[in-house]
């Protein structure tokens, strides 16, 4: 573990840009068509609860991180073994969050570049941050947040004021009834992009006042579900549920759309910058705590020394993970989600949070 | 005897070399250490030392009767106040009663010191390396024949620049005195506006060969102990050749050497150190040049300049904007023309998209190759007007406006719109407040236009972000470069981009000043008059006159 010490408010950007980041660009839950948007706010409160399993195991162990106190929880080699895949998680989730972006960036603004070299300059940006350590990536942080909110904020004035907004397309409410919202909750929205957090029990140990990291993580989850509630449904009251169904990227198709006082269109380079900070900062926390996590597991004592080795697997795997964009989408929706997402993010830490909990509680009776 | 303990010294001092061989750079001249109790010999060891240099002035004088003894005096010709030496050394040791009797030299010293000599500061000495560092700063020596020790008289002096108005951070409002050469002054007008025996000096000589005067100095109880322990120890680590101006003890203190930011802030205005100097900070003056050293520093402070405290706060908020949006400009300006020209036409409105594809069209280049040609034209316009006698200027002015302009356009090498963004990109780079930041601008704009010349928005995109996470990883003695604003102190953000009123300002940056960070008193607001009472109580008003309330 590196000695560094990040405050809460640091936290807060970082767990708020992490979220956001390639939230914001795919479409969220349209499974569920026009009341995607109470999806993710279901998918909040679950969000929520998970958050509170991680803080449990965080109380538990305060300082170490989650690879560390697996090995506590589980003896050292079974331990070992859960923390390897956890690492290997990251590394892949790191990998399909990159590629997720190159796609984007290849078929929206750079037709003829090749994705390899997009993803390869965003990664060597990585590289270059995550050697600099937590605390650097969170001052960066700090500053991209302050610029996120500035193009949300003007966004959202720009879409209002361009009167684009159709409510009608976000009813009837519930037409189906409250099943197949739950469906898309349970099978994709809790996961991706709230159950994520689970990489935050590899940062929290940094947090320099731990009675903050509740409040603090709850706060920010929720921040992040309002709004990206709230994108969704105004996604889908200026496009209408087909078309954000059809759309690769429905909140580009959005910001394409506004049109103010006949000079202020074609606002494009409002959705890159705020996705490529998003990214970004998600891709850079992966990669950090899969630096970290891997150095821990295997003894490294400088875990900058892995910063190019990871970083050269992120952006292999980014290529390799699939053979083209319908590939990566049904994979995504059809596999990663359920049978990747949930023992990660659900299974394996509620299984920790029983044992730890009975290991600390014959301790504290001895 | 005598030899057993010069000996002995002499392997003291080499001892020392191995320790630290910037202490005594002198050891393995011939000299004995100490000074010989004949005159002769003494004045032939400074002969042999300075090379018979002819601006060693030697004095031989006679005092006493019966015997007389015989002293010189030795001093550098024009680094002494010659008025000073003459009048009150010279001069009383040939006349003053004291001296005309019969004496025996070893009280000559002490009767110079206490009857004669009329300067502020007079010391004895038997140590010969301390003797030539204070000859050759401009001290007078008294050698007296039959006594092993010598008196120095501070008489420096000589011809000075006297203080003028600062070139380099001009004010309309404010003080208009700046820094000179001479160390001593310039602490002197930080001394006039601070009074406070609190402010602290600590000096010490570097450099092997120059021996020049640094002085750290700081506020006691405001500034943080450690940054100065730091500061010190940093000072103590130089072992150069030379000092020649404070540029050097900022790269060689400095936190992070790779980098184009200046982790130091230098200024040569009194007012700028005087508040530094009262939010925590430490100054670092350096003989022989106006420019002092302040530390720690952060980037925001670049960004703001002394004036900002004079004016009304709305006022200065509003001009600090505009500079980060200056200093954006210069950074981004090409590159990001270079972007929409070439990746992103679509941003552009059609008619302005319709007339640049025309202006462009007699343009044989990229638009990358046009802006590079324009910036590097710029670049040594600018560099030769800098250099230049000032005779010549203004033909470099004739020509450069020939150049950048209408006959490079009707030549068909550039665009007129990339003359416009060129011209602005120049103007914004002279308009940022500290030429630090902006030489550092300048060299980046070239990387950011490369980088949008390669993958346009998205390459500017990251460059940016790049240049961010740099600015973050930086630290200026520990303090964080990027604070208040990442990590983000919520009573201080009043004092970056805004600046808040004079009254608001309650407590020290707390990062930079750890202690006694309670700045003003309360209720500093100014409270206007709840009603016109305050008026009518005035007797000498007439009724007529208070209509209004």
């Amino acid at each position: 573990m590196e000695k560094a010490k990040i405050n809460a408010y640091q936290l807060f950007v970082l767990i708020v840009l992490f979220e956001l980041g390639s939230a914001l660009m795919v479409p969220l839950a349209i499974e569920a068509k026009q009341d995607a948007w109470l999806v993710i706010l279901i998918g909040m409160g679950g969000g929520l609860f998970l958050y509170l399993i991680y803080y449990s195991l965080y109380y538990y162990y305060p300082d170490i991180p989650s690879t560390e106190y697996v090995q506590k929880i589980m003896g050292t080699t079974l331990g070992r073994i859960i923390a390897f895949f956890y690492v290997v998680y990251f590394v892949y989730l790191a990998a399909r969050v990159l590629r997720n972006f190159g796609e984007m960036l290849v078929t929206f603004a750079y037709p003829e570049t090749p994705l390899f070299v997009i993803n390869a300059l965003l990664i060597v940006l990585v590289i270059y941050t995550v050697r600099k350590g937590i605390e650097v990536l969170s001052r960066t942080g700090e500053f991209l947040f302050v610029f996120m909110s500035f193009l949300l904020i003007s966004a959202s004035i720009l879409v209002v004021v361009g009167g684009i907004i159709d409510s009608n397309n976000l009813r009837p409410i519930l037409a189906d009834g409250i099943q197949p919202v739950m469906k898309t909750v349970l099978m994709h929205n809790l996961y991706f992009p709230f159950g994520e957090v689970v990489v935050f029990t590899m940062i929290l140990p940094y947090l320099n006042r731990s009675e903050k990291a509740k409040r603090t993580g709850l706060m920010a989850i929720g921040l992040c579900g309002l709004i990206l509630s709230l994108i969704t449904a105004v996604n889908i009251s200026v496009l209408g549920v087909s078309l954000v169904s059809r759309s690769q990227y429905p909140l580009l198709s959005t910001i394409q759309t506004v049109e103010v006082a006949g000079f202020l269109e074609r606002l494009d380079v409002y959705f890159v910058l705020a996705v490529v900070i998003g990214v970004f900062v998600k891709i850079a926390v992966f990669f950090y705590v899969a630096m970290e996590g891997a150095a821990n597991l295997f003894a490294v004592k400088e875990s900058a020394r892995l910063v190019v080795p990871i970083g050269v697997v992120i952006l292999i795997l980014s290529i390799a993970v699939a053979s083209n964009f319908s590939e990566f989408f049904q994979e995504e929706h059809r596999f990663v989600h359920f049978y990747v997402h949930l023992p990660f993010q659900v299974i394996i830490p509620i299984f920790l949070l029983i044992i730890a909990f009975f290991k600390n509680r014959k301790k504290s009776k001895g | 005897m005598f030899s057993f303990f010069n000996g002995k010294r002499q392997t003291k001092k080499n001892m020392k070399k191995e320790q630290n061989s910037s202490d005594q750079p002198n050891s393995n001249t011939k000299y004995p250490g100490y000074i010989d109790n004949t005159l002769s010999t003494n004045i032939d060891i400074i002969r042999k030392r300075t090379g018979n240099s002819s601006d060693i002035v030697f004095r031989s004088l006679k005092i006493g009767r019966n015997p007389e003894i015989k002293t010189a005096v030795v001093y550098v010709k024009g680094m002494v106040d010659s008025q000073s030496v003459n009048d009150f050394l010279i001069e009383p040791m040939m006349n003053n009663p004291a001296l005309q009797e019969k004496i025996i030299p070893q009280e000559v010293l002490t009767i110079i010191t206490e009857e004669v000599v009329a300067l502020g500061g007079v010391k004895p000495v038997n140590d010969w390396d301390e003797l030539f560092g204070s000859l050759m700063s401009g001290n007078t020596i008294i050698f007296i024949d039959g006594v092993s020790e010598a008196l120095i008289a501070s008489t420096q002096g000589g011809e000075r620049r006297s203080i003028q108005e600062s070139t380099t951070y001009v004010s309309v409002r404010g003080p208009k005195e700046a820094f000179t050469e001479s160390i001593e002054t310039n602490i002197a007008m930080v001394r006039r506006i601070i009074n406070n025996p609190d402010l602290w000096i600590e000096s010490m000589k570097l450099g092997k060969m120059t021996k020049t005067d640094v002085s750290v100095m700081y506020i006691n109880e405001i500034a943080d102990k450690e940054i100065v322990k730091e500061v010190h120890k940093r000072l103590k680590r130089i072992d150069l050749d030379g000092i020649l101006e404070s540029g050097y003890i900022e790269q060689l203190i400095e936190d992070q050497t790779l980098t184009t930011f200046p982790t130091l802030y230098h200024t040569d205005r009194p007012d700028a150190v005087a508040g530094n100097l009262l939010e925590g900070r430490i100054a670092i003056f350096v003989n022989g040049t106006p420019f002092v050293l302040l530390g720690p520093a952060v980037f925001i402070q670049f960004f703001q300049s002394v004036e900002d405290y004079y004016e009304r706060y709305d006022i200065a908020t509003a001009v600090r904007f505009l500079r980060i949006f200056i200093f954006f400009i210069s950074l981004i300006g090409p590159a990001v023309y270079i972007a929409i020209t070439t990746f992103h036409q679509e941003m552009i409105p059609t008619q302005l998209a319709i007339i640049i594809a025309a202006q462009r069209e007699s343009v044989p280049f990229p638009a990358f190759v046009e802006a590079l040609i324009m910036e590097i034209t710029f670049e040594i316009l600018r560099e030769a007007g800098v250099r230049m006698p000032k005779a010549v200027g203004s033909t470099i002015s004739i020509v450069g406006a020939l150049v950048i302009g209408q006959a490079a356009i009707q030549a068909g090498i550039v665009s007129p719109a990339m003359v416009i963004v060129v011209s602005i990109t120049a103007i914004a780079s002279f308009a940022t407040p500290s030429y630090a930041v902006a030489i550092s601008a300048r060299l980046i704009r070239f990387l950011f236009m490369i980088s949008a010349a390669t993958f346009g928005f998205y390459g500017l995109i990251l460059a940016l972000i790049m240049l961010l996470v740099h600015l973050c990883s930086l630290r200026s003695f520990g303090v964080p470069y990027m604070s208040p604003i990442a990590p983000f102190i919520p009573g201080e953000a009043g004092d970056t981009f805004v600046r808040k009123p004079v009254w608001a300002y309650k407590e020290r940056p707390r990062l930079i000043a750890t202690e006694n960070l309670i700045r003003e008193g309360k209720d500093q607001r100014p409270q206007p008059p709840a009603n016109r009472q305050i008026d009518n109580q005035n007797q000498n008003i007439k009724k007529g006159d208070q209509n209004e309330t």
